[in-house]
This record gives C-alpha cells, structure tokens and sequence, in this order.
C-alpha cells in the first residue's frame, strides 16, 4: 500500500502539472486572441485560467496537508477551487456554441451560485457533478466536430476530454465516498492524463511555430 | 447552415486569393477577389483600402487598373492566422 503522506505529495505534484498544462493553453489561446481577435480562443483562454487557479487552489490545499505551517483553510479553498474549475469547464463545454455575451452572463450566474445556502460539502458535491456534465458537452461537441473536420488532433482532445469527465467523476465519487482514499488519486491521475492530452496541441504550436508558406 | 466569417476570417480570405491568384506575378484583379471573397464591391474597396493601408497588400497599377499582390507581411499574417486556426479546430472550434 501507498502510504498517505507519499500519495498526498503525488496528488500535489501532478495538481501543479495541471496547473503548469492549463495557463500554458490559456496562454497560447490568449496570443491567438490578440492576433486574430477570435470569440473562440477568447473563452478557451478564460476557461483554462479558470482551470489553472482551480487546480492551483487544490494544490496549495495539498500543500497545506504537506507543510502544517501553511496556513490554509481547507475547505473555504477547496470549494473555491472546485468552483474555479467548474467554471473552467463552463467555458470549455460552451467555447463551442455560446455566445461570449451569454457565457460572461451565465458564468456571472455560476459565481452567484454559491451563496445558496449548502453545506461546504453539498456544494462540492453539486460542483463536481456539474463539472461532470460540462466536460461531457464538451465531449460530444468536439467528437461532433471531429466528424465534420476529420483532423486527428481533434479526437484527441475528445479522449483527453473524455479522460477529464471520468476524473471529475471519480472526484465525486471521492466525494461521497471519503474513506475510499484511492477514489481521490484515480481522479487526479485521470484528469491529469486528459489533460497531458490537452497538451498536444500547445507542443505542435511551440515546434510547429507559423507555417512558412502562410497556407490557411 | 451559412456559418458567419469574422473580419479576421475575411481578411484571411482576401489576402489568400491574393496569394493564390498571383500566378502570372501581376497581382490579383479586384473581379477575383470579389468572386473569391464573396462580399460586395463597395465592402471590398474599403477592405482593399485598408490592407494595402496597412501593408499587408501591395496596389500595382497598370493602365489605370489596380490589382493587388499579398506583400510579406501579409504572409506572415497569413502564417500566424493559419496556426492558430489549427490550435482552434485542435479544440473542435473555429477561429
């Protein structure tokens, strides 16, 4: 068996891996925003900041398991970042239909959510669940698109995609079921593989570069 | 469905039939890039005014008649464009 404290060093590194993944999609989003002025981009970029400050609050809270002199209060944080990343999936799910207008209202509408008043655990279960559903849009939106381009790269975000959605479900499942430890470490290393899979398209871009001959 | 071209988009276009169409060297007729871009003429002489503005076309002028050739910049622009349209459609998305 793992023991707990090595397991929860794992979770932590592979939580900062995902944080490393996401800003660095948001960030080459963002440069496509600036150079193309692109609405699609625009709500990728936001969706992976989101997810970045999501994984980044559950990393610090895992760092807090790690180093008891940091300061951090669990459960404030790991709600907060549990509604980071479901807004990030928001975003991810609906960068394929919405309308920025409509997204930036219904986005602001996620963040009032929370102050329905739920218990800190309650709200992490409807979180989480909710992040399932989003990734799962996402999901059949981009095999939907596969269809339509046929380009390999994009069933490969499907299956990243894919590989988040079970993460997020087994993080609802670590939920409900705390006791079940495993539960926790197959969600972090699910999503972390989705994400890794995310990833290829950053990689091209950075050796790929811009294509010589310009062709669109 | 008819699916909706942002300025980006249609700027890309114009400057690729500009590219395209450039077989003999001489530039690009303003009748190609009207029938390749699909927009009217009015809209096309204001676009056409604005990336030759800006460098990204070059106007040649010949008898009275302008025609246009995709200058370096405009390939460049042309280069970056098409990246980031891959990284999008990599996400299932359009630019």
């Amino acid at each position: 068996m793992v023991p707990q404290a090595s397991m929860a060093l794992i979770e932590n590194i592979l939580q900062f891996i995902g944080v490393f993944v996401s800003f660095s999609i948001a960030y080459v989003s963002y440069r496509g925003v600036r150079q193309t002025e692109s609405s699609s981009l625009l709500r990728l970029a936001t969706a992976f900041v989101f997810l970045g400050f999501g994984f980044l609050a559950e990393g610090l809270v895992g760092l807090g398991q790690i180093l008891p002199s940091l300061p951090v209060s669990t459960t404030a944080v790991v709600v907060g970042g549990l509604l980071l990343e479901t807004t990030g999936y928001f975003f991810l799910a609906f960068s394929h239909a919405v309308d920025v207008m409509i997204s930036k209202k219904m986005g602001a509408a996620l963040l009032v959510f929370p102050v329905i008043s739920l218990s800190a655990t309650q709200l992490a279960n409807v979180l989480s669940i909710l992040s399932f559903y989003f990734v799962l849009y996402g999901v059949v939106e981009t095999i939907y698109s596969y269809a339509r381009t046929r380009k390999p790269d994009t069933l490969l975000i499907a299956l990243g995609l894919s590989l988040i959605g079970v993460g997020t479900f087994f993080q609802w499942l670590s939920l409900l079921y705390q006791y079940v430890g495993v539960l926790s470490l197959l969600q972090i290393i699910l999503q972390e593989m989705g994400l890794l899979i995310l990833f290829t398209p950053v990689l091209s871009f950075a050796v790929g570069g811009v294509k010589p001959n310009g062709t669109v | 469905m008819a699916q909706y071209r942002t300025q980006f988009r249609i700027i890309a276009d114009v400057l690729s039939t500009a590219r395209d169409h450039n077989t003999e060297g001489t530039g690009v007729g303003v009748t190609t890039l009207l029938r390749k871009g699909n927009m009217s003429y009015t809209r096309m002489s204001k676009l056409l005014a604005e990336l030759v503005g800006s460098g990204l076309l070059l106007e040649l002028n010949k008898d009275k008649i302008s025609k246009y050739m995709i200058s370096d910049k405009g390939i460049q622009f042309l280069a970056a464009y098409s990246s980031f349209e891959d990284f999008a459609q990599s996400f299932g998305l359009r630019l």
